[in-house]
């Protein structure tokens, strides 16, 4: 998936889907020039160009360079916080939004240049339209850190308004909207970490807030499109501790439901590591014991459908190790021995169907077997 | 995999992190002007583990950081002099200088008080006054904190107290409290605790096993479950496994000639997959990867600071990480 963008009208820049959201801020690769002075890009393919074609690409890109330098020494020259300035930032940000010290000149501009001089109307009002600026940037920069933490900004900058008697009506409205957009975000990725962290923020801010309940149905929708979507397993065992600790949903039924949905993932694809993650984090630390024979009983029936299954294994294996390490005095000894006969079975077998990850099952076994000593 | 791609081409790569400077016709070469101290900070340690530290300049090096520091911010640096002061770049600046044996150029006074101030409630930092939070940052300020002797002036408990927030039940590390786990954050906060002597906080088998199911068929490591593979995630899932000695718990050969086949052969430099344009990120994270891999004729790279292990060592910080021994050539 890529989307293609322009910045001016002669410089194309490819937005390849990033995948390594880290610590860095540019994302942009120039696709015209066989090499180029990257400093972080992502999914951009490399491109051999001829030395003429080259030169003629290089050519057209100089003026747009020459415009681009002098829009950056006007805007550090920060001599002034006029409306001039103010519209410096929002031609550089609409180039470059990434430049974090342009954001930081925008927001010192609003907050001690223009808010001041303005009635809190007119402030709501400029704070709704540097949320579509930010919006406007997202669709095409939708892992750029700096531009999130805009949006926060924005929202934590919302006046008191619009009556003495509806204190929050502003910031109600423009709070409601950010459900909306952040949704939008995750339609386009819904992997994006940003946006979900982001969606995080809003549920927990929000004037209003949302149930848990109707956030858990917008975690089912997710998976339903996607079992794959690891993201949205994880939002889920976060809104249904919620549930739990807050006595909405009783955690013993909510438990089974789970484990009836996780299941029909697993036998879908037993290869799909998001749904054993999300099994784990159910079992947790294996304290029901009932629960935990019951689900090794239906892992074991599922690997005998499939016997090459390494999720169905290493699984077997975590469960078993657990009931030894948690349930030990409901164990006679020869089942204690069996277990573990059983734990080391399986870590051969692994070894075989996962060469990779070879000497953590030789690790494993042998902690086994030493545990199992002791 | 053709030939060249059969070894790590470092004088090629050497050669591409010194040419860097030279675009200053280039457009792009502007629009991340924004990453400069890290760009440099990326390309050196890149030259220091490929042991070509002279390939750069050290005085012109030394005039650029001290160029970014920003005085209105009341002690940090920015990413390029008119810049402001925010904590990543203050962390390269540092880290640069060290490696050039010239942090004595630096108000440390000053760089303590600015990153101290970034502290919040709750114990995470934020990157500079704005307040954008998450783990990378409290890092950053551990980090440098560490590096400039000055540690007993932190708030371990606090920050350590955050840290325990992100955790999650795969054993893995979230951007902020609540947040899924992701390759590099367990990074963060895996070297963080590594550094305040606090790995007792994760539970190590689970984090292990986490880590070891990043690498796909392919060789390469993802940063979260079902995702891409990307050639910076070769230090960032490698690092964690290093600091808590279980590199040998994911295929390294495999993962050697990942890394070894997104390199640019003609150019010089290291992509995040086959085939992709290449950058200095990459290159270094790349690199740095195989140095915990043991990758002949690499000097160490140590997993905690993300610089060379001897520098390190010289100032008394080295913790119990384990890479792979170092592969005859």
């Amino acid at each position: 998936m890529t989307s293609a963008g322009m910045i001016g009208s002669e410089l194309e820049v490819i937005r390849g889907q990033t995948r390594c959201e880290v610590a860095s801020r540019s994302k942009r690769a120039n696709v015209m020039k066989s090499r180029i002075p990257t400093t972080y890009v992502h999914g951009v393919k490399r491109v051999r160009y001829s030395q003429e074609a080259l030169e003629a690409k290089r050519r057209k890109e100089q003026a747009k360079l020459k415009e681009y330098l002098i829009l950056n020494d006007d805007l550090l020259a920060k001599a002034y916080w006029g409306k001039e300035a103010f519209d410096l930032t929002t031609r550089m940000l609409n180039m470059n939004p990434e430049f974090y010290t342009a954001w930081n000149y925008r927001r010192n501009m609003l907050i001690h240049g223009i808010f001041p001089t303005r009635t809190p109307v007119e402030v709501n009002a400029l704070l709704t339209d540097e949320l579509s600026l930010t919006t406007a940037l997202l669709k095409q920069h939708p892992k750029v850190y700096v531009i999130w933490n805009h949006r926060r900004w924005c929202l934590a900058n919302v006046p008191d308004g619009p009556s003495h008697t509806d204190l929050d009506g502003w910031r109600q409205t423009n709070w409601n909207k950010e459900l909306y957009v952040v949704e939008k975000m995750l339609d386009a990725d819904a992997r994006n970490f940003h946006a979900w962290n982001y969606r995080r923020y809003i549920l927990a801010h929000m004037p209003a807030k949302r149930s848990a309940q109707s956030e858990l149905v917008y975690t089912t929708r997710k998976i339903e499109a996607n079992f794959s979507n690891f993201s949205a397993w994880h939002q889920r065992s976060k809104v249904l501790i919620s549930l739990w600790e807050t006595g909405q949903l009783d955690p013993r039924v909510s438990k089974e439901e789970e484990f009836e949905l996780v299941k029909n993932a697993m036998y879908t694809d037993p290869s799909d590591q998001s749904v054993w993650i999300y099994h784990r984090w159910l079992i947790g630390a294996g304290e029901e014991f009932e629960v935990i024979q019951r689900e090794i009983a239906s892992i074991q029936e599922l690997l005998d459908e499939q016997p090459d299954s390494k999720w169905c294994m290493e699984s077997l294996v975590f469960y078993k190790r657990l009931v030894l390490r948690h349930h030990v005095q409901r164990l006679t000894a020869t089942e204690r021995g069996s277990l573990t006969q059983e734990c080391i079975r399986l870590l051969s077998g692994l070894q075989e169907v996962d060469p990779s990850r070879r000497q953590r099952y030789k690790d494993l076994a042998w902690h086994t077997a030493a545990q199992q000593r002791m | 995999m053709s030939a060249s791609t059969s070894t790590l081409l470092i004088p090629l790569h050497a050669k591409y992190v010194q040419s860097l400077g030279e675009s200053k016709d280039d457009l792009m070469y502007h629009l991340t002007a924004h990453l400069r101290m890290n760009a440099i900070y990326w390309g050196l340690t890149a030259l220091c583990t490929m042991n070509h530290k002279d390939a750069l300049n050290r005085e012109e090096m030394i005039e650029f950081v001290m160029s970014c520091w920003d005085d209105e911010a009341g002690g940090g640096f920015g990413a390029h002099p008119d810049h402001d002061a925010h904590i990543h770049s203050t962390l390269s600046a540092i880290q640069i200088l060290i490696m050039q044996d010239a942090l004595d150029r630096v108000d440390v006074d000053r760089v303590v008080k600015f990153i101290l101030s970034l502290q919040q409630p709750s114990g995470v930092f934020a990157g500079d006054q704005w307040g954008e939070i998450d783990t990378r940052f409290l890092y950053c300020a551990v980090n440098a904190l560490s590096l400039l002797g000055r540690l007993h002036e932190l708030d371990v408990e606090k920050t350590v107290g955050y840290v325990r927030q992100c955790r999650n039940f795969d054993g893995g590390f979230g951007a902020v409290a609540g947040a899924e786990s992701h390759a590099a954050m367990v990074f963060v906060c895996t070297a963080t605790l590594a550094i305040l002597d606090r790995l007792d906080e994760i539970d190590q088998e689970m984090l292990g096993w986490w880590l070891a199911e990043r690498q796909v068929p392919s060789g390469g490591l993802n940063g979260r479950p079902e995702k891409l593979e990307d050639v910076c995630y070769s230090f960032w899932v490698l690092s964690a496994m290093a600091i808590l000695k279980k590199v040998p718990w994911i295929d390294s050969d495999k993962l050697i000639a990942f890394i070894l086949s997104a390199q640019d052969t003609d150019h010089g430099g290291i992509a995040d997959r086959p085939g992709n344009q290449a950058d200095v990120f990459h290159t270094h994270f790349g690199i740095a990867g195989l140095s915990l891999l043991g990758y002949p004729g690499l000097a160490d790279l140590d997993p905690v600071y993300c610089m060379p292990a001897r520098v390190i060592e010289r100032m008394g910080l080295r913790k119990g990480w384990e890479g792979l021994p170092r592969k005859a050539s």
